[in-house]
């Protein structure tokens, strides 16, 4: 039996779905369940300026430098923006409602918006915030010292955001999603060229390691793969 | 053609409620059990109930339709229902059907029905094979057997396709081989009408005769050359792992997919060892295509590099950085008659959308490969084939993206 009639009467339907096997495993032709690849670029959710506004901010947490490019020319707002249109943004997987308290620390965002909600809101209240410290000038203009000091302040909880926006929380939001955004597989519209991947050393969706189990301290030589695959695939030449 | 896995005990079963009906004559009986146990062991020789059950359909009531080369043809309903099935059928009629393909009323059967092959069967045989029939449930189910489009649909046509490849039996034994060679010599020719998906096919569709076992393509499948020939055949095959392949679906070297699992499921896995083992030594004693070995397409083409790249991040966790596999489960590709086959198209259908092996009693597991077709593209998957064909001692044509296309629109 796969499942199992005891458990069900713990459960709150009470269904068993089981299913008998018996000599041969079930298969199925072309069975997969593949994610479809984001393409490069798309933009579903953000406007114009939201993508403009994210993309500055992202590229403070993750800059181009010697060690990798940025976190926009890596793709991480196109994932970002992916995923709000998805079950992610739509927090349709979360339990969503009430009671609204402040959480502990420990428990995280317990308010009532999803994360496409606190998206829209929360880059508004930063572009509020930034208008009426240099009126016409957006934040994409600022200088990186500037922009890393506003982005310091609201991690710190030192700002007040317009329209109630808890600055603190929406900024650790943006950080993880970025850091996913940077390490997640290609597939999802991040971590372009795997540059996350390459700069961690990170191999990738691998599974098979065996011929390198006796290689102590020795660098994996090759480049890190995609669900999708990597440029090794493809014929050079001929 | 496909088997629901209870069918194995039914022939069975059905002897078993015979013997307790006609119980009275005990004497008879036992002479009557032999003849029932030949009739039904017939049936398992010929894999009557391979093409004439469907999938989860009852016993020899009607089967899968068939695709061939000329339409589709369904095999009709033999259990001995008077008014769908051959109730009404004389045992002369049946001996017409296996020998002659000529059926009741004069009727001409067309060759997907292996009557060429069963020609070869004495009538001792096809006579305790119809006794057996008769055991067999009657089912009411009325089976439309030609859908073939004009002209094939013209059972007279069947005559002139007899003129040409019809060659009537009985087997003549060769006297100068062994009794083990012989009977191996029997039962592919005859019952197991090995030749029906391994002979290469002439326009008319019957086998061309001196390219025998030579390996042949139906219905996207490959039927690879299963002679003694040491490159594409079954030179490298020790007997012992031709009867595991018959019996259970793996040798080790090879997991049979598509139409082989279907023979080996309904068929060659309930033949007796004894008969396994004469096959064997019959297939490994043919000359075969005796073809030149190609020289390998060399490791630095581009073609190998990428191919080699595919294999290493989406084959070598299962079939081994050295093709070896995984013994019993996974088919080894180094070494492979299958993976050099002259025809690709089974290669390729099997990356794109997977393969489950053989489920038998003696090995019920049936390993399976997941579907790559989803990642890979036809330019890919046609490298990685280029790869395990020309890699570890492995030798044969390069494979062009342009073939992966036509298989993958094919299965779509
Ligand atoms: C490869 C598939 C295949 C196998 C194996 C096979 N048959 Fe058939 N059989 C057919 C097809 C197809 C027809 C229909 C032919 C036609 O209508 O011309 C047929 C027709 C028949 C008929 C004529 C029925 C009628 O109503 O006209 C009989 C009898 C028969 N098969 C018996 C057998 C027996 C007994 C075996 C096993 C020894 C067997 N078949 C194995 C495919 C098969
Ligand atoms: C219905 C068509 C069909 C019939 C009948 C059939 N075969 Fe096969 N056979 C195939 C196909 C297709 C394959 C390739 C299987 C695969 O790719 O896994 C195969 C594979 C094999 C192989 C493995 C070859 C290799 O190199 O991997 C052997 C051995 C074999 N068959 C023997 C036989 C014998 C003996 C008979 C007669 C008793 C027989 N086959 C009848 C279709 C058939
Ligand atoms: C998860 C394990 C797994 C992976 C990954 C896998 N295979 Fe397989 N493969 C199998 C198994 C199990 C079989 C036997 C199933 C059968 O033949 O019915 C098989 C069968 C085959 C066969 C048929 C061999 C024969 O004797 O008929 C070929 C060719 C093949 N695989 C090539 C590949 C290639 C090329 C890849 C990578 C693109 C690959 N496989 C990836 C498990 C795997």
């Amino acid at each position: 039996m796969l499942g199992s009639a005891s458990f069900a009467a713990l459960s709150l339907k009470p269904q068993a779905h089981g299913a008998t096997v018996s000599g041969a495993l079930p298969w199925k032709a072309f069975s997969a369940d593949p994610p479809e690849p984001v393409p490069e670029g798309q933009r579903l959710f953000f406007t114009e300026a939201e993508a403009e506004l994210l993309s500055a901010i992202a590229d403070r947490i993750v800059p181009a430098d010697e060690l990798s490019v940025s976190a926009s020319e890596a793709g991480c707002v196109t994932f970002i923006d992916a995923q709000l249109m998805g079950s992610y943004g739509s927090a349709s997987r979360l339990y969503m409602n009430g009671p609204f308290e402040k959480g502990l620390a420990t428990q995280g965002y317990q308010g009532s918006q999803t994360p496409a909600e606190r998206y829209r809101a929360g880059l508004a209240a930063i572009a509020a915030h930034v208008e009426a410290q240099t009126p016409g000038k957006a934040f994409a203009a600022w200088s990186a010292d500037e922009q890393d000091a506003l982005l310091k302040e609201l991690e710190a909880d030192k700002v007040t955001l317009p329209d109630g926006v808890d600055g603190q929380a929406f900024f650790e939001l943006m950080l993880k999603n970025v850091m996913e955004g940077f390490f997640a597989d290609p597939v999802y519209g991040g971590n372009r060229d795997m540059a996350g991947w390459k700069m961690v050393g990170f191999p990738g969706a691998r599974y098979d390691y065996r011929p390198f189990v006796g290689q102590h301290n020795q660098p994996y030589p090759f480049d890190p793969m995609s669900i999708m695959g990597n440029a090794d695939w493809v014929r050079k030449g001929g | 053609m496909r088997h629901g896995g209870l069918l194995r005990f039914a022939g069975w079963a059905v002897i078993g409620l015979f013997l307790a009906v006609s119980a009275p004559a005990r004497a008879d009986g036992l002479v009557q059990a032999d003849v029932l146990y030949n009739g039904y062991y017939q049936s398992v020789l010929g894999d009557c109930s391979g093409c004439h059950t469907k999938a989860g359909g009852a016993l020899l009531a009607g089967g899968d339709p068939i695709e061939t080369p000329f339409g589709t043809i369904v095999p009709p309903n033999i259990t001995p229902d008077v008014e769908t099935g051959i109730g009404r059928w004389s045992l002369e009629d049946f001996r017409g059907a296996m020998h002659r393909g000529i059926g009741r009323g004069g009727k001409r059967l067309y060759p997907a029905m292996p009557y060429p092959y069963y020609a070869l069967m004495p009538q001792r045989d096809v006579d305790a094979l119809w006794t057996w029939l008769q055991t067999v449930p009657p089912v009411s189910n009325a089976v439309e057997a030609n859908l073939l489009p004009f002209p094939f649909n013209e059972r007279e046509a069947m005559a002139g396709w007899n003129e040409i490849n019809f060659r009537p039996g009985p087997f003549q034994r060769d006297p100068d081989r062994s009794d083990q060679w012989n009977r191996g010599a029997y039962l592919v020719r005859g019952p197991g009408h090995c030749a029906a998906c391994h002979s290469p096919k002439n326009v008319t569709g019957g086998d061309v005769a001196d390219r025998y076992l030579q390996g042949a393509l139906l219905q996207g499948w490959f039927a690879p050359e299963i002679t003694g020939d040491a490159w594409r055949g079954l030179g490298g095959w020790s007997e012992e792992e031709i009867v595991a392949y018959l019996a259970t679906g793996t040798s080790g070297r090879a997991v049979a997919s598509g139409p082989m699992r279907e023979v080996i499921e309904a068929s060659t896995s309930k033949m007796k060892n004894d008969d396994l083992r004469a096959i064997a030594t019959y297939l490994k004693s043919l000359a075969g295509s005796d073809g030149a070995r190609p020289t390998p397409v060399a490791a630095d083409n581009p073609r190998m590099v990428a191919g080699g790249a595919v294999y290493r991040d989406n084959c070598a966790a299962c079939h081994g950085t050295d093709g070896d596999g995984a013994r019993n489960l996974i088919p080894a590709l180094a070494g492979s008659a299958a993976v050099q086959q002259e025809m690709t198209d089974t290669l390729a259908r099997v990356v794109i959308e997977g393969v489950q092996g053989a489920s038998s009693d003696k090995a019920p597991t049936a390993p399976a490969m997941p579907a790559l077709g989803w990642r890979l593209s036809d330019a890919e998957v046609a490298d990685v084939l280029t790869y395990i064909r020309n890699s570890w001692g492995n030798a044969a044509a390069e494979v062009e993206a342009r073939s992966v296309e036509d298989v993958r629109a094919k299965l779509k």
